[in-house]
């Protein structure tokens, strides 16, 4: 394999490594991350009990200083990323697939 | 909520119209049509805008329409994490599949596994797990269309089901791909249009200052909202692993399901495949967002302005909200948005569904018969696969979502995990790719019969150590956490186990990617199977985590899967 190939080779796998990391992120992990972290966006975690007995309580209610545009920061960011953060990836990634097929061809 | 009572007829000639059109446009597409090339992939000649659209109006079926706004009022987050994940997905499809599947010159996803692994028995298998994903995947739509007659005539679903099934399946058998494209192409408009408006007036009869764009103009109804309804953003319903089993569902249940797939087949070549992705998840990730609107509006309409919507309506409610806010006449645009984003999801499975049989069955058994005997036959298959579905369809197994998240699940186990590694992994052969699709497909498959169909509690299925952990709202989800993860580790394994494939079939690999010259090395690391294998065990072991201070819902009270809406 020689250095050009070598070089288009390993800019394939890591663009492609690096924009699937982040669409998995942004598309379904960041989901986990909420609930995992669920202190950092609500203003108080309820206990079973009570989840099942005060349903519809004030203590779900997220963060309001954490707004953005009206929104809680967690759902802001869960529309957000999954629609204009991943056509923007997909966009950088066509960009660079683009060049590497021109070279290819070349 | 019972239906209108009277025909709605502004509604029924716009819903017509779509119809008429939707043939008409077939009948010239079928001038098109001179062999089996053109018949099943358009002749590999459609651009990026037209497949970019044609892709969006395949997305949006009538669960995005109908099914979301429902979910929404079931319980937001979780809605809006599985469509968030399934818009994102299409990234995923594209940097990890679609332009190599376009230059691998495959007719359909069952033809790319059999080739690539030289093996006519997965062609077998493959053709068996797309009919079981495109059954299950219709069933829901087009009890949808059958959900959208009953409110627009107050007719049982039943004839929805028959009329709908009829006009699709006679439109695919005429025209073919050609016809099925620019169909899908017409009908993504429609439903744009068909969506926005209404939904915007929606939003300015409510209050909204951002109204012109609803997918972010509602942000100052938040307060209102949840002073009336505070868990509406709370996102503790279920167990993080559950989000993990709709990412693996949707990023290659999407990859899997063929009817996706074979769009790429039909675009001129890798370039317009990519760009036309691109095109295609913007538009998606547009009407998603709108819909999130929709469902957010549907629940502000409800509680704080305190309009009572019984349950069993859940599925009516965008054509309820449209009436009571915006009037009939943006009404009868939701109705014929509707009936298009029904049609076009149908046609792309009828299509998929006939090739599978006559080119991927058919044609292996008999691989002496010429291709105009092909597309002969194929027109018959066609109007054969379209009336089946039909009658399968009148007794649809459950609700709509939920047969369409069973499908990606099964999707993902049996053709996603072959597709992706063999793109990407040189080294996978075909026993490691039959064990993993039979395996994995059985997994899911058989948990869907178990708890899809024959509604027994998640936890009570009998699936060795995993089904204690299926509990909880959507627990039933966490099996696709299972047979993703599972596909994947014995696919590897097993293609570690037995001899590699040979060299020609390690060339397409490089051919795929571009190169013009093959190196072995190339696609051939350990560090991806390795890496694959210690993900999966990872989420199969992270569905016996519970975060510090949470304790997923186990309580008696606290069950509410999608199938108690029925």
């Amino acid at each position: 394999m020689g250095n050009d190939n070598i070089k288009g080779y390993k800019l394939e796998i890591w663009v492609t490594a690096i924009c699937f990391t982040i669409v998995a992120i942004t598309g379904g992990f960041f989901s986990s991350v909420v609930v995992i972290m669920n202190e950092t966006f609500f203003n108080q975690v309820p206990t079973p009990e009570e989840l099942v007995n005060n349903y519809g309580e004030t203590m779900f209610a997220f963060k309001e200083h954490l707004a953005v545009w009206g929104f809680p920061l967690h759902y802001f960011l869960l529309i957000v990323l999954s629609w204009i953060g991943a056509t923007l990836i997909g966009a950088i990634w066509c960009l660079v697939m683009d060049r590497l097929e021109e070279k290819q061809r070349a | 909520m019972e239906p209108r009572g009277e025909v709605f007829v502004l509604g029924l000639i716009l819903s017509v119209i779509v119809l008429i059109i939707s043939v008409m446009i077939s009948v010239w597409a079928r001038r098109l049509t001179r062999n089996l090339g053109d018949y099943y992939v358009a002749g590999r000649s459609i651009g990026a805008i037209n497949n970019g659209l044609a892709m969006v109006s395949l997305a949006l079926s009538l669960t995005t329409f109908i099914g979301l706004t429902a979910l929404i009022i079931e319980g937001l987050y979780i809605a809006v994490a599985v469509y968030a994940s399934f818009t994102a997905a299409f990234i995923g499809l594209m940097v990890l599949a679609a332009p190599y599947l376009r230059r691998h010159k495959s007719f359909t996803t069952m033809a790319f596994i059999s080739e690539r692994y030289d093996s006519k028995t997965l062609r077998y298998i493959s053709v068996i797990v797309m009919m079981i994903v495109s059954v299950l995947y219709l069933a829901g739509n087009l009890k949808g269309i059958g959900i959208v007659f009953f409110f627009l005539l107050g007719v049982p679903e039943v004839v929805g089901i028959v009329v709908g099934g009829l006009v699709v399946t006679l439109y695919v058998t005429l025209g073919g791909m050609y016809g099925v494209t620019y169909n899908q192409t017409f009908q993504t408009i429609v439903l744009l249009f068909c969506l926005m408006f209404p939904v915007a007036i929606v939003m300015r009869t409510l209050g909204a200052s951002g109204w012109a764009f609803p997918p972010l103009g509602y942000g100052d109804m938040v307060p209102q909202m949840t002073e009336a309804v505070p868990h509406y953003f709370w996102a503790m319903v279920a167990h993080p692993v559950v989000y993990i089993a709709v990412f693996l569902g949707s990023f290659f249940g999407i990859i899997g399901l063929p009817h996706f797939v074979m769009r790429y087949f039909t675009v001129r070549d890798a370039k317009e495949a990519r760009w036309s992705t691109v095109i295609c998840v913007f538009l998606v990730g547009l009407v998603n967002t709108t819909v999130y609107a929709t469902g957010f509006a549907a629940v502000y309409y409800m509680q704080a302005q305190g309009v009572d919507i019984s349950s069993a309506a859940y599925d009516y409610v965008v054509l309820i909200l449209v009436e009571a806010l915006a009037g009939d006449s943006w009404l009868a645009l939701a109705v014929a948005g509707s009936v298009a984003a029904g049609l076009s999801t149908v046609s792309g499975l009828l299509m998929i569904m006939g090739a599978g049989l006559i080119h991927d069955l058919y044609g292996t058994i008999r691989p002496d018969v010429d291709d105009e005997k092909k597309l002969k036959l194929s027109y018959g298959a066609m109007f054969f696969v379209g009336i089946a579905v039909i009658i399968f369809s009148l007794e649809p197994p459950e609700f709509i979502l939920e047969a369409i998240m069973w499908s990606f699940g099964i999707a993902a186990a049996g053709l996603g995990v072959p597709i992706v590694l063999g793109i990407w992994w040189k080294r996978t052969n075909k026993y490691g790719v039959g064990a993993g699709m039979v395996v994995g497909t059985l997994i899911a498959f058989v948990s869907w019969i178990m708890i899809g169909y024959m509604g027994m509690d998640p936890v009570d299925i009998p699936f060795p150590f995993f089904a204690n952990y299926f509990y909880g709202p959507l627990g039933w989800i966490k099996v696709i956490a299972v047979a993703v993860p599972v596909s994947f580790i014995l696919t590897i394994v097993v293609s570690w186990l037995t001899p590699p494939p040979s060299e020609e079939l390690q060339r397409q690999v490089d051919e795929m990617h571009g190169w013009n010259d093959v190196d072995p090395k190339r696609y051939n690391s350990k560090v991806l199977p390795v890496v694959i294998i210690i993900l999966s065990i990872f989420i199969m072991y992270f569905m016996t985590y519970e975060p510090e201070g949470t304790d997923f819902p186990r309580l008696e009270g606290q069950e509410h899967t999608l199938r108690d809406r029925d």
